[in-house]
């Protein structure tokens, strides 16, 4: 049966990969044979989009690791084409539930009880379903609500088959295309992020940091973890309302003011970023919410990353380079980032700055990464090959970019110099 | 200090309040071509200032001719350093850097932070208030004075400012030391945030208006109290026990305080021009320019010399505490540190306080 499982496996992912290569290389072919000048970017176009459909498609059958595969393709505008990147965000909400059955072995087998001797009730219905692992509404034997994170079973076995299937696929590929994308780092990237989130204890590790990180705030939740019930793949942690980040109407009818909401998820994120040095990475949608008391719920710290020494203050030099057109200011940023240009030519971090900053009505950075200039930075960066980015810096840039959404979603500005100088007393 | 009344102009452009003229000699700070720089008989003069200067003592001059007060913050109301000079010196001296170059590094942010001034929307002035203010600082805020005010702090284009002259001075005196990691933490400060006043100090006039208002305020009292971190800066930087360049990281200061007093100038010109005019409230009536003006810098004054003190003190005694751990004896060097510390209490009074309803003839 496993055997089966995972041959079936190996196979879809090796005829998605073959037929994906077939659809971009049969029409170069043809036009090679009838000697016509080779597609351009635009007429790739709905070749991406056929290509990530069917990338979708297999990734929602199969789950596991390529509905991750798809998750950090959707992040990595500075590699993939907007078609593609446009396509594979879908999988963030598309995913369907396991059944409860498996579930409640899952549990039962973790946590080495019946499921009744820990909870007095467990719902059947997830409360939401990701790629790894579901989340139910349960309450404990004493009466107190929880959230229990479940990771499907046999999650890991099926991580590494795929990773395997994944890896030989990159190698089969770049063996046979003369000017290969980079895919193996992506993967690697994946099974770096994987491991990470596999790990159900180092999650809750991550949300006591920054529990305590916020911890003389008072404004800031993060749910605590009930360690006794809790495993590397069962996470029991305090259930949590609120409202979602992103439902202005109800935030407005709870008496809160959009702006000010803003303001504050952007103090804790500049916080946790540029002062700590520690964040939680995936700032989407579904991880924040807002309760009538103006507190900001932070959840999933699944993807909870560490950020080099010194990255922060980088960041800060960079924005603040970008803000003053101080162009020598700016090249020293991002070499202190840990860019790189293979040629070793530095106006190159000239002409994409540029570029981005042509996004802004002022044409100056003004302190907000809005969506559509990270958009351009990272198109900027694919069309220069010859600056690699640190995927730090991706993480991040995809952090501010997420909060510029949430903050388009409040009709407020997710501006990150405001929010630090808001909080040094500098000026206003 | 009656200077002779001249006939300097009122009216200035954009390209004028923004223009330095030439120099004999440009400022190079640790390798950085900053503002600034030197005439031929070797003094320093601060960029932007050939129009500038004289365009704001014009129109101090015209207040004065008018018989209206030009505010002026008591300098009493300024808060010590912590740690004070002879504090930082004895931590240098004992080999705890860190707490030392950490302050240096937030100062030289917070400067840079000053640019944020150019972002302050201003409001159709004109419309707002009753009186003219043709010929006034308040008709050139925009007209380059923010703009010029934004530039002095964050510098422009690969011209330095006071941000990369602060680092500058530091790198000189204290011989290019490593940046602890959590500069931007001990800056933000670890406490709530400070919620943005939910409550609005005068919701009778323009928003915009009140904003730039109460923005004005708060950075004149800022810069005001800027004032006791040069001292502090310069005291210390040029000290020949502590510093390694004693002679070019003391001037490098000197230069930044000399490019502040502009700043102050303008500000306290242009919230006194407000305070000799009339305000239009948005229902139709009007308020006293005086009654807002000294409401906001009331609250300020009150906020920067009373809450905020307190709050940061703390803060940054915890990480001192913990950058002492270094020395042989720890709690023999806070003992000593401790009694070196200035006392200070907060007078009772900002000088702002709300007047009498009939003001005197
Ligand atoms: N403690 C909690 N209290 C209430 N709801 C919760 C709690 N934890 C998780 N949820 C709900 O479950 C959803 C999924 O949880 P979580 O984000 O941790 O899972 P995930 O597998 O990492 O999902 P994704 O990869 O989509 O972010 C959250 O968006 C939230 O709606
Ligand atoms: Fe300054
Ligand atoms: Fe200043």
């Amino acid at each position: 049966m496993r055997l089966f499982v995972r041959a079936y496996r190996s196979l879809r992912i090796g005829s998605t990969a073959v037929a994906i290569y077939l659809l971009y290389k049969v029409p170069a072919w043809t036009r090679r044979l009838l000697q016509r000048p080779p597609l351009g970017d635009d007429e790739l176009t709905p070749t991406h989009q056929r290509a990530a459909r069917l990338l979708l498609w297999t990734a929602l059958g199969l789950r596991g690791v390529l509905i991750k595969f798809c998750q950090v393709v959707a992040t990595r505008a500075d590699v993939f084409p907007p078609a593609i990147i446009d396509i594979l965000k879908q999988c963030h909400d598309a995913v369907p539930a396991h059944p409860f059955e498996e579930i409640r072995e899952q549990v039962e087998r973790e946590l080495g009880k019946p499921l009744d001797a820990v909870f007095r009730e467990f719902d059947r219905e997830p409360i939401a379903a990701a790629s790894l692992a579901q989340v139910h509404r349960a309450v404990l034997l004493h009466g107190e609500p929880v959230a229990v994170k479940v990771q499907y079973p046999d999650i890991e076995r099926i991580v590494h088959t795929d990773l395997a299937n994944m890896r030989r696929v990159c190698a089969v590929y770049e063996f046979f295309d003369p000017q290969p994308i980079a895919l193996l780092p992506l993967v690697q990237e994946l099974t770096r992020h994987l491991e990470l989130e596999l790990d159900f204890e180092r999650e809750a590790d991550c949300a006591d940091r920054i529990r305590d990180l916020f911890a003389r705030d008072g404004t800031v939740v993060v749910p605590q973890i009930h360690r006794e019930w809790s495993t590397r793949r069962v996470l029991t942690m305090e259930l949590v309302g609120g409202i979602k980040i992103t439902e202005r109407a109800r935030i407005e009818a709870a008496g809160l003011r959009p702006t000010d909401v803003m303001q504050e998820l952007m103090r804790i994120y500049t916080r946790m970023i540029l002062a700590a040095g520690f964040f939680q990475a995936d700032p989407h949608p579904g991880n924040l919410f807002v309760q009538e008391n103006g507190h900001i719920v932070l959840l999933d710290f699944g993807l909870s990353k560490e950020l080099p020494e010194g990255f922060g203050l980088g960041l800060f030099e960079l924005m603040f380079s970008m803000m003053t057109l101080n162009q020598s200011a700016m090249v020293r940023a991002f070499e202190e980032l840990g860019f790189e240009t293979k040629n070793g030519d530095p106006s190159t971090f000239l002409l994409i700055t540029e570029r981005m900053m042509k996004r802004s009505d002022t044409g100056r950075f003004e302190g907000e990464f809005t969506e559509e200039m990270t958009d351009e930075l990272f198109d900027a960066i694919r069309e220069n090959p010859v600056v690699s980015v640190p995927s730090d810096f991706v993480l991040v840039g995809r952090a501010f970019s997420l909060l510029s959404g949430i903050g388009a979603s409040l009709g407020a500005r997710a501006n990150v110099l405001e929010a630090m100088g808001a909080s040094t007393g500098a000026t206003s | 200090m009656a200077a002779p009344s001249t006939d300097l102009p009122l009216e200035y452009s954009r390209e004028e309040l923004l223009d330095s003229g030439s120099y004999d000699e440009p400022l190079i700070a640790g390798g950085v071509r900053c503002h600034g720089g030197f005439e031929a008989d070797g003094s320093y003069r601060s960029p932007r200032t050939i129009h500038r200067a004289p365009a704001v003592q014009a129109w101090q001059e015209r207040l004065r001719r008018e018989d209206c007060d030009l505010i002026q913050i008591d300098p009493a109301l300024m808060p010590p350093q912590y740690p004070n000079v002879e504090q930082a010196k004895l931590l240098l001296l004992e080999g705890v850097r860190e707490p030392v170059v950490r302050r240096l590094t937030i100062i030289s942010i917070v400067e840079g932070f000053g640019a944020i001034i150019r972002d302050v929307g201003v409001p159709d002035l004109a419309s707002h208030v009753v009186e003219p203010i043709t010929g006034t600082s308040l008709d050139h805020l925009e007209q380059g004075l923010f703009e010029a005010h934004a530039r002095d702090e964050a510098g422009y284009r690969d011209e330095g400012g006071h941000k990369q002259m602060w680092e500058a001075a530091r790198d000189l005196a204290l011989e290019n030391p490593k940046i602890p990691g959590d500069v931007l933490m001990q800056m933000m400060g670890q406490g709530p945030g400070r919620r943005r006043e939910r409550k609005r100090g005068f919701p009778q006039i323009d928003e915009r208006l009140e904003r730039m208002l109460a923005t004005m305020a708060q950075v004149l009292a800022v810069e005001v109290f800027a004032m006791g971190a040069f001292d502090w800066g310069e005291r210390l930087l040029s000290d020949s026990e502590v510093s390694a360049e004693p002679e070019a990281a003391g001037r490098m200061v000197s230069f930044i305080r000399a490019d502040e007093s502009p700043h102050v100038e303008y500000l306290r010109t242009g919230l006194s021009e407000v305070a000799a005019r009339t305000l239009r409230t948005v229902d139709g009536g009007s308020i006293p320019g005086r009654e807002v003006v000294r409401g906001m810098l009331h609250s300020t004054l009150r906020g920067l010399t009373r809450e905020r003190r307190e709050e940061q003190r703390n803060d940054i005694r915890g990480a001192l505490i913990e950058a002492m751990q270094v020395h042989a004896n720890p709690a023999s060097l806070l003992e000593r540190f401790d009694e070196l510390e200035t006392k200070w209490t907060p007078p009772e009074h900002t000088g702002f306080e709300p007047e009498d309803p009939e003001p005197q003839a």
